[in-house]
């Protein structure tokens, strides 16, 4: 019985050895991508992913798969309606299609593009207002056992109107393999440098440096629930060692009038520390400013303040008050 | 070993026969689903924005909504809602419902909400989707009723 129990442990350890080794050789290699520094606003701009497939198949036989890429980049760009994927590769040319929303990526039980985003994050940007957007290529593809090749992914999409400074993100799999969390040989993912949209419309929307400021969602009108955060961090200012940070805000309608204006030091004014220099306050706008219900709020002006409220930091730490305009699109 | 034998299939015949007897009898048991019921005064105990847990932040005592058995329905002043005020109620199946189909009093139109109804810790929970302000912002409101009822 002893015997048999040694046996068996060795049989586990060749086995697991096998395995490791396998997984460690088969797979993908790394994802490098070719991004511009710039564009223009609207302007119809190609990211290039260049990657590769070393099929390490255990027996011998073929695997056979498609090739699945996706980017992560601003929803303000509407990419799901003009983003097009193509490819290059030793084994065919071809176009790729976007996966549809109703088809489920089977690990997570979301669809494709929600998993993507749930397994790679935003990376290293700072505000939440990115989608992941998931294309397959139309036809599968098989390979023998150290059929090592080298392909290329062009991703070709229109950048939007808004100027704006974003890391974007890409992503190249395996139809078959889906997005397993402990799997690291199908899935290559990366983020690029800072991308800039230039001469379009509004203020920067950063969203890769820390700002004094900021608002989520980015897009919302007067009915949403909006986060407004404070981060000191950023830089010096005058609430540096105060104990409390208030919000002054006031309510402005389409045409740049007053609608109402908080500036009181209350409960309700009061930003919750989270850490960090970082302080946040979570307001509906319509019942914080209790307007009537034929009144619209337009947009926002707001400051930081101290307790007494006679210390205040604006827009970049100027007087300048920080605006946030209601808008969807 | 033998006499086990021997005996095990007259008992498994038995066995077979006693199943089947019941077979008549459980088709007449009747399966209707029941129709959900969500009167009631409701109060949010889980809110979400874009999957993200506000229920911490948010005041939410004063967050309720009222489902009246004669069909109207009132949302509270302090609660961020698709609709405001009060209005007619009804669910899209009674049976099988997969949303909650609001008519404002003074709105224009119908407000269609995604609605679930399962069962957590022994009491019905209401649960309720839907955009504020933009449609690319989705909001789940999680909701008990008052009063401990189930």
């Amino acid at each position: 019985m002893k015997k048999k129990i040694h046996y068996s442990t060795y049989v586990y350890w060749a086995m697991g050895l096998f395995l490791a080794i396998f997984l460690a050789q088969c797979g993908l290699k790394a994802i490098s991508v070719v991004v511009p520094k710039s564009a223009k606003a609207n302007q119809r701009v190609t990211f290039t992913m260049h990657c590769g497939a070393e099929p390490r198949i255990q027996g011998g036989g073929s695997y056979s798969t498609q090739l699945v890429a996706g980017i992560m980049v601003p929803k303000g760009w509407n990419a799901r309606k003009n983003l097009t994927m193509s490819f290059t590769s030793p084994k065919g040319n071809g176009t790729m299609r976007i996966i549809p929303d109703s088809e489920l990526e089977p690990v997570s039980g979301l669809s494709w593009h929600q998993a993507a985003k749930k397994m790679f994050g935003i990376g290293p940007n700072l505000v939440d207002d990115m989608e992941w957007i998931v294309f397959r290529s139309t036809q599968a593809y098989s390979f023998v056992n150290n059929e090592d090749i080298d392909f290329t992914v062009k991703a070709e999409c229109n950048v939007g109107a808004e100027n704006m400074l974003a890391s974007l993100g890409f992503y190249i799999g395996s139809s078959i393999e889906n997005l397993r969390p402990e799997d690291t040989d199908y899935k290559k993912f990366t983020f690029s440098n800072a991308f800039e949209v230039t001469d379009g419309e509004g203020d920067l929307i950063d969203f890769i440096n820390p700002q004094l400021g900021t608002v989520q969602p980015v897009k919302s009108l007067d009915n949403d629930i909006i986060t407004l955060t404070f981060d000191g961090g950023v830089t010096n200012t005058v609430l540096d060692h105060e104990p409390a940070i208030y919000l002054h805000v006031r309510a402005m309608d389409e045409s740049g009038k007053l609608i109402a204006e908080i500036r009181k030091q209350t409960a309700d004014t009061k930003l919750t520390d989270v850490g960090g220099k970082k302080y946040l306050i979570d307001i509906w706008p319509r019942g914080f400013f209790k307007v009537d219900k034929d009144v619209h709020i337009a947009r926002l002006e707001y400051f930081y303040t101290d307790i007494t409220g006679t210390k205040s930091v604006g827009y970049g730490n100027t007087d300048e008050p920080f605006k946030y305009t209601f808008r969807c699109e | 070993m033998k006499i086990y034998k021997i005996l095990s299939w007259p008992l498994m015949l038995v066995l077979c026969w006693g199943i089947n007897s019941c077979k008549d009898e459980l088709g007449n048991i009747r399966t209707e689903e029941a129709e959900k019921d969500i009167t009631g005064n409701w109060k949010v105990t889980q809110l979400t924005r874009n999957g993200e847990n506000l229920s911490k932040r948010l005041k939410l005592e004063n967050f309720k909504i009222d489902f009246n058995a004669d069909g109207t329905y009132t949302i509270a002043d302090d609660l961020p809602f698709v609709v405001s005020g009060s209005g007619k109620y009804r669910l899209d199946d009674p049976q099988y419902p997969f949303s909650v189909v609001l008519s404002p009093t003074e709105g224009k139109e119908e407000v269609v909400l995604k609605f679930q109804f399962p069962v957590v810790k022994g009491k019905r929970q209401l649960s309720l989707v839907m955009s504020l302000g933009c449609s690319s912002n989705t909001y789940q409101y999680d909701c008990e009723r008052l009063n401990g009822g189930i």
